[in-house]
């Protein structure tokens, strides 16, 4: 039997495999899990302990970045920390419209670009922004579509865009170059979305949102929230400014650090061992994707898959290529979350590269369409937080056709950035 | 709660069989016999001590040392994932026998790296290698050293000491630490310490073996700093015309952190690197096993060759691993050959090691010795 027939079997019966598990109900992860354990068997390889084992550590590092970062934003939350700015910026800018609107884009970007995690700028800042947006007249549809969105461009915008590391790292290729081709995009992208979807809004109603929103602690400070993020850029800095000089601590330490300084200098008494177990709990389908999606692309390697997938995807016509990626990505979102990555990323930026265009610029593209999969079954996993943390009661169609205007902006910017990837290489500085 | 109990038994099991398995290749004993030309063996913390008792202590066989003339290193397993290299230099080890000059060989540069596999890359543990007595077994080994000697990694890896930028995982990549340096990573102690020993021993000449993936540019090649670059291109001219085409390459000034560039900049040596194609590297290969790492043949690759996408040929006959160790070890024999012409008193004549069409006709494995037959005085292990 040929390489492409044996390959194609076993995709097929890891897709049956993974079609029976959502039908019997499980989650994503294990969904994946079942399709690899499929696929292994499909392929004659039997259960491969040790491939399953080393496949689930593919993507350690990027979970523990993932672990300390939302352990330090929690400890931020509940400190009091975002609360007091979220009030500060309100009465402050509660008559002017423009300005709130870009203070609050701001605001919900930062979460899921220092962690990487569209659902912790959703669990972290989503419900008091959507508050704010509520007193200012938008309906509950159109603030759940901007804190969707905009959390969506917080994961892939730097420093943290799990997309773009994924896929980088599968094709070998160093995770520099990104900050602005992800930084621009995301933050006009998120300027024009709450623009656009709060075009009708009135200035806030300052005391009915203040009423509603958590009061920040007696004590609490601009300094006791800038300085944990001071010592956070402050050891990047110096990992870069002398890196022959300080030891190496990689992001995990760095975050634990900034976790610390949030701990000491919180006016309230945190409870540090429940807030730490509830973010392992609040994170755990996440870093169950990711350990999952490792097996999977592990098995899918060792099967000869993962190359029937990448041959097909790099001698396809590159313009159906790309103008097909507003539908790829965000499906293979919606099916495998981040295993979408290594699985259709890496072929993709492998046929980019081999085309001589510039594989940095067109990732970031394809970067900041895959979070719009994140609203669309079978998962829907952040689509369907942002509903519940926005308190939505209607239907979740109407919040998808809330978000179609600004999705579409996203897919037409992420195609063109794609498309004229070699003209934008001049971003690549940094 | 039994349900609990009962994936955590699971996890358990998983893990105890995963975790021989890992242990097992992480201390599988490789045996050289050493060959009739090996006068010595040294150990790399013989050139920078604070590296004794580390994973990256490893073996230098030295061949030679009767007749004054030139010396040669030859590097094998900077990414241990490239298995030609290390095979050509365990070949030379047991085999090479040296009239003049002295060659130093290390199979296992980057000792770390041959004890791990990459997670996502499924590769097989181990491949055995026939021979007329059974087979020999080697790890797989990865590209990278492995995460249980150094980790973690950076945010971003800046080159000592030119201060480029790389990957934040090429920290702990052998040919992007050069020239290294004392207090650094484990990886750069290790190209510290051959630096130290390049310029103690007074080498001439070294020679990086590497494979790479038929969708990488720089393959079928050497890769020469200026300092080599004619003898480099001579070597390409007579190879070619005589076994196989071989390309030549200019080191780039510009790419800091590889052997070619650095060793030949922090040392008199002219530095050579050199590279044969290996489909199991490629992206786009289908089935992932010991069958394609040493057989090249693969239908996915040959596909994408069809479509314009390689940098090298590729048909149904693939790219066997006795192919690739025949280029090794016929490049470094012309190499010597062509300097040993042109520096007599520094000459390096190296005899015994099989050249390009006697390993494709007997095979890698006939050159590989038991170890069972061997003096137990004359065995090392990797």
């Amino acid at each position: 039997m040929s390489m492409t027939a044996s390959a194609s079997i076993i995709l097929a019966a890891m897709v049956a495999g993974y079609a029976v598990a959502k039908i019997l109900k499980l989650s994503t992860e294990l969904s994946m899990l079942a399709a690899a354990l499929v696929g292994a068997l499909a392929g004659g390889a039997g259960f491969p302990a040790r491939h399953i084992v080393e496949g689930a550590f593919t993507y350690l590092d990027i979970c523990l970045i993932f672990i300390t970062a939302t352990l330090f934003m929690n400890l931020l939350m509940e400190s009091g920390g975002v609360a007091f700015v979220v009030r500060r910026i309100l009465v402050r800018f509660h008559r002017h419209k423009a300005v709130l609107f870009v203070m609050l884009a701001v605001l919900l970007l930062i979460p899921g670009a220092l962690t990487g995690a569209g659902s912790v700028t959703v669990l972290i800042v989503g419900g008091m922004v959507a508050t704010i947006l509520g007193y200012m007249g938008l309906p509950k549809a159109k603030a759940a579509a901007i804190v969707f969105v905009i959390a969506g461009l917080s994961a892939a915008a730097p420093p943290v865009s799990l997309w773009a590391m994924l896929t980088a790292a599968g094709v070998n290729m160093p995770y520099v170059g990104f900050f602005l081709p992800l930084l621009i995009p995301c933050v006009l992208l998120a300027l024009l979305t709450i623009f656009i979807l709060g075009w009708k809004a009135k200035p806030a109603d300052l005391d009915m949102a203040l009423r509603e929103l958590p009061e920040a602690p007696a004590g609490m400070n601009w300094f006791k929230i800038a300085a944990p993020f001071a010592v956070f850029f402050a050891l990047v800095v110096a990992g870069r400014a002398w890196p022959f000089d300080v030891p190496i601590l990689g992001l995990p330490i760095i975050f634990a650090a900034a976790a610390v300084v949030t701990i000491a200098l919180s006016p309230r008494r945190l409870d540090v061992l429940e807030i730490a177990r509830r973010t392992v709990h609040q994170l755990l389908p996440l870093i169950g994707t990711l350990t999952c999606a490792g097996i999977l692309v592990q098995i899918m390697t060792l099967t000869g898959v993962r190359g029937l997938i990448a041959i097909t995807v790099v001698t396809l016509p590159l313009l159906i290529v790309i103008l097909s990626l507003f539908v790829t990505l965000p499906l293979s979102e919606a099916v495998l979350m981040w295993g979408a990555a290594p699985v259709l990323g890496v072929p993709l930026v492998l046929l980019f590269n081999t085309l001589n265009m510039n594989p940095v610029i067109a990732l970031a593209g394809m970067s900041i369409i895959w979070p719009l999969g994140d609203a669309i079954p079978p998962t829907a996993i952040i689509g369907r937080l942002t509903v519940e943390t926005v308190g939505l009661k209607e239907s979740y169609g109407r919040f998808l056709r809330a978000c179609l205007v600004p999705a579409v902006l996203i897919v037409v910017v992420g195609t063109l950035m794609v498309f004229f990837s070699k003209k934008l290489a001049f971003l690549t500085v940094f | 709660m039994t349900r609990k109990i009962l994936i955590l038994a699971l996890g358990a099991l998983l893990a105890v069989f995963a975790g021989l398995g890992f242990y097992n290749i992480r201390h599988l004993r490789e045996p050289v016999v050493l060959g009739p030309g090996v006068a010595e063996v040294k150990t790399l913390s013989e050139y920078f001590p604070a590296l004794k008792g580390s994973v990256n202590d490893c073996n230098i066989y030295v061949l030679g040392n009767a007749k004054p003339g030139g010396t040669i290193l030859i590097l094998g397993g900077s990414h241990p994932e490239e298995p030609s290299a290390r095979l050509a230099a365990w070949v030379m080890a047991e085999n090479g026998m040296v009239d003049q000059g002295r060659v130093f060989i290390a199979p296992s540069a980057n000792r770390s790296g041959t004890k791990v596999t990459r997670p996502g890359g499924a590769y097989p543990a181990s491949y055995t290698i026939p021979t007329p007595w059974g087979g020999q077994t080697f790890r797989m080994g990865d590209r990278w050293a492995s995460p249980l000697d150094q980790w973690p990694d950076p945010e971003v890896f800046i080159h000592y000491p030119s201060r480029q930028n790389l990957a934040y995982m090429d920290v702990r990549n052998f040919n992007r630490a050069w020239p290294g340096r004392p207090d650094g990573t484990l990886t750069e102690k290790t190209c510290y310490a051959f630096i130290e020993m390049i310029k103690k021993e007074k080498i001439d000449i070294v020679i990086d073996l590497h494979e790479a993936e038929l969708q990488y540019p720089v393959i079928s090649t050497i890769v020469a700093h200026q300092k080599g670059a004619d003898l480099a291109a001579l070597a390409s001219m007579v190879i070619s015309g005589e076994e196989f085409n071989i390309g030549v390459e200019n080191s780039p000034k510009a790419l800091r952190g590889l052997s070619h560039r650095e060793i030949g900049d922090a040392t008199d040596a002219v530095s050579l690197l050199l590279e044969t194609p290996e489909p199991f590297l490629d992206a786009t290969r289908g089935r992932t096993d010991a069958q394609l790492l040493l057989t090249g043949q693969d239908e996915f690759v040959v596909r994408a060759g069809k479509r314009g996408l390689l940098f090298e040929k590729i048909d149904k006959k693939g790219w066997p691993i006795d192919v690739r160790v025949g280029r090794q070890t016929s490049t470094i024999l012309t190499l010597l050959d062509l300097w040993s012409q042109d520096h007599p008193e520094r000459a390096i004549l190296l005899k015994d090691v099989p050249k390009y069409a006697e390993v494709i006709a007997k095979g890698t494995g006939a050159f590989l010795k038991d170890p069972k037959a061997a003096d137990p005085a004359r065995i090392r292990y990797e």
